[in-house]
């Protein structure tokens, strides 16, 4: 009798995957029952992770729209002493704003707003309150704040006003204002002396956050420049990018060109978590729960599939013994129970992935409106939260639900697969009566 | 020695002793036995006999606890999984006393199986198959499931798919237990066939009167040892 040819791998690997379609076809209700629970979870990861990063980002647009921007260009010690003196000079304020126009990081810049924030007082005749004041170029500031979407009465800065003051309704009502009043502001100038200016109120905001509303104040920045003697000068360069994954870039980008002043101890460059670290924290911690949340999740998934896989080799016990006994090796055995697993879970986290993409697709217009669980006025951490959820769709998502649920079809099937392999074949044979 | 001259198997003082909780179970108790190529040998016994076992260690299904196996002059009992995996693909066919088919797979695909392992190309396993089919009254059976064959059609699918690989032996376990009398002297008869024809080397164990009645040679087992060993003209 002449030897056989040697076993050529292809066909190994051809018969094994047909023996696991068939096998996984042969048992279809538990198949199907499997991986409805792994489209689902798919699914669920898809459009929980879209839903968590929409409303992060709406957090980070709503919370740098009313501070300092995705990224803020300011004197270092400005962060800290809040005075005139630690501002940009005009001149590097061009600098940042020329930067800021190079076509390479254009097209990520949604806004740029050279403001003036100081502390002072806001004063009427019917008291005085603690106010920040903010001066801003109002052509500029429409575009990188949402106040001017948040009037209630009279309207925002435009650039020919002179004397105008835009306020928020907490200190409209304790200051007893109203569209016309007159206002004073008071705050140290450049030689740090106590200055005043007359402002007469053109508008009204409610932004919602207790704070913005009760003590911040627009004025326009020429009207400041002309009070405090600082002329152009202002205390940050703020920019709103078209998403918080172009901040990366963009304080690169801007550190680069920014490299001399920075070196000189002159101008620092700040993204929105460096510059707002409770909002920063406010995500991880959310990020953190939503992660654990999953986790428990797929975890239980994963114990169904184990069981699934290893009741289904439990059952084919003498099938493995035959097979072993037909030729071939404890691997390819329980490589058989392996691909079953792979398969199933590839297959059905396709589906679900692909299902989570339609739910995100479907809310990507309008939203998902919570405002029946949150209400219209929730503030979180200094932050409006806007009650409809945008979902957020990002590639990176699907590489990580892909990689995880077929991580977790491999080690949930690793256990069966060694039982199957290491089956003792001549106790599966045995006859039983 | 030419492989001609090679035994099928040939067994050296082999023994095998289950533990089971505390007891110690002999099973198979220093059994030297050469099976030559070509016969056509019943193992007989009483359950418990230890026939079964001894076809076990003779198909590398389990190791022996001591002594030597041959298969076609290879030693079985010092292989490797990988190794004895190879050596039943080529050398072995097995037939169980639950047929054992492997049920997502059609007739034909099942007896082609260990040919499909070998590498053997599609059209020269269809040709002894179809071949073998034809002979055992399995033609027109080919695209049935086992579990739209009867009994005694899913055992002829068995013994086409022990022996279309071409073996140099067949190993049976309780081939016609579950079979009745017409089914189970059919069967028998296509197994005589392929011995006489093919010269398919053919090891029953069995406790079946029919079975014993057409083997040439019939090795008696009682208690784990050879008690007699008669081969008929």
């Amino acid at each position: 009798m002449t030897a056989p040819p040697a076993r050529p791998r292809s066909l190994h690997t051809r018969t094994i995957l047909v023996l696991a379609m068939r096998n996984l076809s042969r048992q279809a209700r538990r198949t199907m029952l499997t991986a409805a629970v792994m489209v689902l979870g798919g699914a669920l990861l898809i459009f929980s992770f879209a839903i968590g990063d929409g409303s992060h980002e709406n957090w980070i647009d709503s919370g740098i729209r009313t501070s300092s921007g995705h990224v803020t260009v300011e004197q270092p010690q400005f962060r800290v002493s809040r005075k005139l003196e630690d501002r940009l000079t005009s001149a590097q304020r061009g600098e940042a704003e020329r930067a800021l126009a190079m076509p390479d990081i254009a097209p990520l810049v949604v806004a740029v707003s050279s403001r003036l924030r100081i502390g002072g007082l806001a004063s009427s005749a019917a008291g005085a309150r603690p106010a920040q004041i903010l001066a801003v170029d109002p052509v500029a500031e429409a575009r990188f704040s949402t106040l001017d979407d948040q009037v209630v009465e009279g309207r925002y800065l435009e650039p020919d006003d002179r004397l105008a003051a835009f306020i928020g309704v907490g200190l409209a009502s304790s200051l007893e204002l109203r569209i016309g009043s007159r206002l004073v502001v008071q705050a140290q100038d450049t030689e740090n002396e106590i200055a005043a200016q007359l402002l007469r109120v053109v508008g009204i905001f409610r932004n919602g956050v207790p704070e913005v509303d009760q003590t911040v104040v627009h004025i326009p920045l020429q009207v400041a420049g002309e009070w405090l003697g600082s002329d152009e000068d202002v205390t940050n360069v703020g920019v709103v990018l078209q998403g918080s994954e172009a901040v990366g870039p963009v304080t690169r980008h801007l550190e680069t060109t920014l490299a001399e002043p920075i070196t000189r101890g002159e101008v620092r460059v700040m993204g929105w978590r460096e510059a707002n670290p409770a909002l920063a924290a406010a995500i991880a911690i959310d990020d953190f729960g939503n992660y654990l949340v999953f986790g428990i999740l797929f975890l239980i998934i994963a114990f169904g599939i184990v069981n699934a896989v290893l009741m289904s080799v439990l059952h084919r016990h003498r099938e493995f013994g035959v097979l072993q006994a037909l030729g071939l090796t404890p691997g390819q055995t329980g490589a058989i129970v392996l691909v079953e697993g792979l398969t199933l879970t590839a297959v059905s986290g396709f589906v679900g992935v692909s299902l989570g993409l339609v739910a995100t697709w479907y809310f990507l217009g309008d939203g998902l409106d919570m405002s029946a669980l949150v209400g219209e006025d929730m503030t979180f951490s200094g932050v409006v939260i806007d009650p409809v959820i945008v979902p957020l769709f990002r590639a990176v998502r699907i590489a990580q639900v892909v990689t995880f649920i077929v991580a977790i079809g491999a080690v949930a099937s690793i256990y069966p697969a060694l039982r199957a392999a290491r089956i003792d074949i001549a106790e599966a044979m045995k006859f039983e009566r | 020695m030419t492989e001609s001259n090679i035994p099928a198997v040939r067994t050296e003082g082999v023994w095998k002793i289950f533990q089971q909780e505390a007891e110690e179970v002999q099973a198979v108790r220093d059994v030297s036995v050469t099976i030559e190529r070509g016969e056509f040998t019943a193992l007989a016994g009483p359950s418990g006999s230890g026939k079964t076992t001894l076809l076990n260690l003779i198909g590398g299904l389990t190791p022996p606890t001591r002594g030597r196996v041959w298969v076609a002059g290879q030693e079985v009992s010092e292989m490797s999984n990988q190794a004895l995996a190879q050596l039943r693909l080529e050398q072995v066919g097995f037939i169980f006393q639950a047929y054992n088919l492997l049920p997502v797979l059609t007739a034909m695909e099942n007896a082609e199986f260990p040919m499909l392992l070998q590498g053997l190309a599609a059209e020269e396993r269809a040709t002894r198959v179809r071949e073998l089919f034809a002979r055992t009254g399995m033609a027109g059976l080919e695209d049935r499931r086992p579990g739209k064959l009867s009994g005694g059609q899913q055992q002829r699918v068995a013994v086409v798919r022990a022996v279309a690989s071409r073996p140099a032996l067949v190993l049976a376990d309780e081939p016609t237990a579950n079979l009745d009398s017409a089914s189970s002297e059919a069967l028998l008869d296509v197994m005589a066939e392929l011995n006489r024809d093919l010269g398919v080397t053919f090891v029953f164990a069995t406790h079946d009167a029919r079975v014993m009645g057409r083997a040439r040679r019939l090795v008696q087992m009682v208690d784990g040892r050879i008690d007699s060993d008669e081969t008929r003209a």
